[in-house]
């Protein structure tokens, strides 16, 4: 099981003035605070932290159900500038971060789990309606899908439950591969785990 | 304040940060503000943080954590204003 969550920078440097009053401290532990001061270049940090959060948040929606806006019951620790943990209520995920000059990628799993089995690709695309983008990157996974799995293309589909997970099917059948997806600004990724 | 100046004020706040036009003009107490409303996890923040300083209140981080709907928001809201 994983989940994913990716930053496109320039999107973020105009959707987000982190350096507002309070925003900081709404979203980050006081040891995060910490490692955005210490950076040398604190937007890529703050990003990273960011990913590290939402990427877990969405594995661990994905285990236990539920949703929830608590930026800060999510506690990241960096073991380096790319990989970290992030715990919450005693559930521990490790998070691999790739950073390019276009964008931030984290992807976490369960602590136990084998981050080198996770297959995951990221993709640019310029497509700012949002509803198409999404249709558009749907088309990609069923496409990849179909090709490692021999499923026929025709007959896969992805559908979000109530909480905004995403879940392959097959001949209108859930499957048990986990999927994870995610969008912002030019870029897009997916993980299947 | 009553429930329609509630929402009213809530609209102005929400609306730099929306990305589905359609949901956002028929936005009832039901609204979500990820799902209907798309808006960006990251621009909650700023929303939470538009909504202290419109009513002069803080939103603890026990009350932000279920702050995912326009009716939460206004639950939130109105218990916060009482307190003060």
């Amino acid at each position: 099981m994983t989940g994913n969550d990716i930053v496109d920078i320039a999107t973020a440097a105009a959707e987000s003035n982190w350096r507002r009053k309070g925003f900081l401290e709404k979203i980050f532990t006081p040891l995060e605070q910490q490692y955005i001061q210490e950076a040398k270049q604190p937007d890529k940090t703050v990003w990273t932290l960011w990913s590290m959060k939402e990427s877990a948040y969405k594995v661990y929606t994905r285990q236990y159900g539920g949703r929830f806006f608590a930026p800060q019951k999510l506690n990241c620790t960096l073991l380096t500038n790319v990989t970290g943990h992030v715990s919450i209520n005693e559930t521990i995920y490790s998070t691999t971060t790739t950073i390019t000059d276009g964008y931030i990628y984290t992807i976490a799993v369960p602590l136990t789990a084998a981050i080198t089995e996770v297959v995951s690709h990221c993709f640019h695309c310029n497509q700012p309606a949002l509803a198409k983008l999404q249709q558009l990157v749907y088309k990609i996974i069923i496409s990849y899908f179909s090709t490692s799995s021999g499923k026929e293309e025709k007959q896969l589909s992805i559908t979000k439950n109530s909480d905004g997970i995403p879940f392959l099917f097959y001949k209108k059948e859930k499957l048990s591969t986990p999927v994870s997806i995610t969008h912002h600004g030019q870029y897009a990724a997916f993980t299947i785990y | 304040m009553n429930k329609e100046e509630l929402i009213t004020s809530l609209k102005e706040i929400v609306k730099p940060y929306i990305k589905d036009e359609n949901n956002f003009e028929h936005l009832t107490e039901e609204t979500d503000f990820l799902k209907d409303l798309k808006i960006n996890s990251a621009n909650l923040v700023d929303v939470i943080l538009d909504i202290e300083n419109a009513f002069n209140i803080v939103i603890d981080n026990e009350s932000m954590e279920k702050m995912l709907t326009v009716k939460a928001a206004m639950e939130i809201i109105t218990t916060k204003l009482k307190e003060k």
